[in-house]
């Protein structure tokens, strides 16, 4: 009986083999991956607001992946490819600023004016994104990739605080708050990050063995992380990450 | 292990962008009077600055026609009319300051002081700190909250201090009666005075200040986020010898006493304050504040009113003006105006620390200061 399920199975597992092999003639390619995004929401360029960045922390953003490439032609060295992709984009920033626009929160009231002094930042988000790309395979090992993307924002979080320093309260003529001595205050704009953001992405993938590859996608937003409506803070950030990793291919 | 390195490798080239794409710092925007001074022995202490007014203190018997007061400004700002220019002090004086970047525009108001505090209060008179929406200069300025002024000896207008401006950073949508103070009607005689402690909410609950008094002193209130205790800074000059205080009140305490941790205290009732302190100026003294009005050693004569209970009808108050550690006045000291005189109502006596209970009222009218 059991020789009988096990014989049955082989002849399945041979089945599914010869079905991915078949597709793989037709031009199809199947990869899941999994990697790091490594970057950050930045203005572009850095405002004069901004006169030192103390500190930049990446932080730990995961990224898997399902792509499916379909190759063209007689050659089969172009093809277009989609995927779905579930990944975070986050960063951690310590920043010394000049007359900022933002809005803090003092005593359970939102106080808007122009800081100057320490901000810290801690953004993330964690992103649905569905890219599309022209692919080009320059042999068995290499191929490259650009195309564009949609991200749909599922949860995300922009907050930090500002500490040692003061805020002129409305415009820089305003009544002027200081915060020393260890004294901070927070401010949080999560609820007005954008749901939807697009972008341009250009990569490569390196097929190490059959199956195995590493990768490499460099992903650049058109669009500010916050809505459009948001004044509050005077610059765009945009979000650009490189995210490296490793995939399987079927 | 190779992914690792390849990691830190691109996060050091972010970070190495970031720091080397720091634009060129730009001209500053702030237009502030940071310092100033005037020629000649007028001045009888530290002049005060604040966002909007400069105000120096002066001898009752100085020319003040012809002063010609310099200005330190914030960096690359300019003023107008030049620092340095003669002016006729006799009434106040205005001077616009232009930020660095030349966008930002800002108005003092600079006067010499020359007078003592009121001797009569009545509560009568109030005017509005009025709020101008710089997104909107055309919109009718925003009444905030109520500042009581009265005569001076000379003739001037002297104004009472309060807790309000702090108040209204956390509350200001706040109509100016929910503010700790404010005037209400059925005075004494006309109006009155009313200090109310307010709750600052959850957040200021969160950041162990759960309630600000409502208080009304001689002095200057300047926000102090890191001590609160310090931002109300207490006294005028006063040139003459004060003998006592008298006026009346009306207290309910409210329900709950509770410490800044929000705890509540069940065996203790909350009581309101009213004391006037005479201290000596010095230069490293130029003024005494909450943390240390009644207990510093420049304090000379104290007056405190004792058996503080709740009352509802108008009740009498008095206090008699004590020397402090057998200290004295000097006369020669004091003509030249270097004591300051403070009077300090509160709703709740332990305010500055956060001691209180949320709701207490006090209401004053018709205080008296005797003096020879």
């Amino acid at each position: 009986m059991a020789l009988g399920m096990w014989s049955v199975v082989a002849v399945a597992q041979q089945d599914r083999n010869q079905s991915i092999r078949e597709s793989e003639k037709k031009g199809w390619e199947y990869e899941v991956k999994a990697g790091v995004n490594i970057g950050g929401a930045s203005p572009i360029p850095l405002p004069e607001e901004i006169r030192k960045v103390n500190s930049f922390s990446p932080k730990f953003n995961g990224v898997v992946e399902g792509t499916v490439t379909k190759w063209l032609g007689r050659e089969k060295n172009w093809g277009v490819s989609t995927g779905l992709r579930i990944e975070e984009k986050g960063m951690k920033t310590d920043a010394r600023v000049k007359n900022y626009s933002t809005e803090i929160l003092n005593d359970g009231n939102k106080v808007a004016g122009r800081w100057t002094g320490r901000v810290e930042t801690d953004y993330n988000s964690t992103f649905l994104t569905l890219p599309v790309m022209a692919n080009y395979r320059f042999n068995g090992s290499w191929k490259v990739r650009a195309g564009m993307y949609v991200s749909y924002r599922m949860d995300g979080d922009f907050s930090g605080s500002v500490s040692d320093g003061y805020l002129r309260e409305g415009t820089p003529t305003g009544e002027k708050v200081e915060f020393t001595d260890g004294k901070s205050s927070t401010y949080d704009f999560s609820s007005d990050l954008r749901r939807f953001q697009y972008g341009a992405q250009i990569g490569g993938t390196w097929q190490a063995f059959r199956h195995f590859s590493i990768n490499a996608d460099f992903t650049w937003a058109f669009s500010n992380v916050f809505k459009k409506d948001f004044q509050t803070v005077t610059f765009n950030m945009y979000p650009i990450y490189l995210n490296l990793g490793f995939g399987y291919k079927f | 292990m190779k992914g690792i390195t390849k990691a830190a490798f691109v996060g050091l080239c972010f970070a190495a962008w970031m720091t080397s794409c720091i634009k060129d710092e730009a001209a500053n925007a702030e237009a502030d009077i940071v310092a100033c001074a005037v020629s000649g022995n007028l001045l009888i202490r530290e002049p005060v600055i604040t966002n909007t007014e400069v105000k120096f203190y002066v001898n009752g018997w100085e020319d003040l026609t012809n002063l010609a007061p310099t200005f330190t400004l914030t960096e690359g700002a300019t003023i107008e009319p030049a620092s340095g220019t003669k002016r006729d002090f006799t009434s106040p004086q205005t001077y616009t300051v232009t930020s660095q970047d030349g966008q930002w525009k800002k108005t003092y108001k600079v006067s010499f002081i020359s007078g003592s505090p009121a001797t009569e209060y009545h509560f009568e008179n109030i005017k509005y700190y009025e709020y101008t929406d710089i997104w909107d200069p055309t919109a009718e300025p925003q009444k905030k909250f109520h500042i009581f002024y009265d005569r001076t000896i000379e003739g001037t207008d002297m104004e009472w201090s309060s807790g309000n401006a702090g108040f209204m950073i956390t509350n200001s949508t706040a109509p100016a009666t929910d503010y700790p103070t404010s005037q209400a009607e059925n005075g004494y005689k006309g109006k009155c005075a009313k200090l109310v402690t307010r709750s600052t909410g959850s957040l200021g609950a969160m950041m162990k200040a759960p309630l600000a008094a409502g208080n009304l002193f001689i002095g200057e209130f300047k926000i102090n986020i890191g001590n609160m205790a310090k931002s109300t800074r207490f006294g005028m000059p006063f040139r003459m010898t004060p003998l006592g205080l008298d006026g009346y009140f009306r207290y309910k305490a409210g329900e709950k006493y509770i410490n800044k941790n929000s705890e509540e205290q069940t065996n203790k009732k909350d009581v309101f304050d009213i004391y006037a302190v005479m201290y000596e100026v010095t230069k490293d003294v130029p003024y005494l504040d909450g943390t240390n009005i009644k207990t510093h050693e420049n304090v000379v004569m104290m007056a405190q009113v004792e058996n503080r209970k709740e009352a509802g009808e108008w009740t009498r108050f008095s206090a008699e003006f004590k020397s402090v550690k057998g200290r004295t006045i000097d006369a020669k000291k004091l003509r030249n105006g270097g004591y300051n005189l403070a009077i300090v109502l509160s709703s709740s006596e332990g305010g500055a620390d956060f001691n209180g209970a949320v709701g207490s009222t006090l209401y004053v009218d018709e205080i008296n200061l005797y003096y020879k």
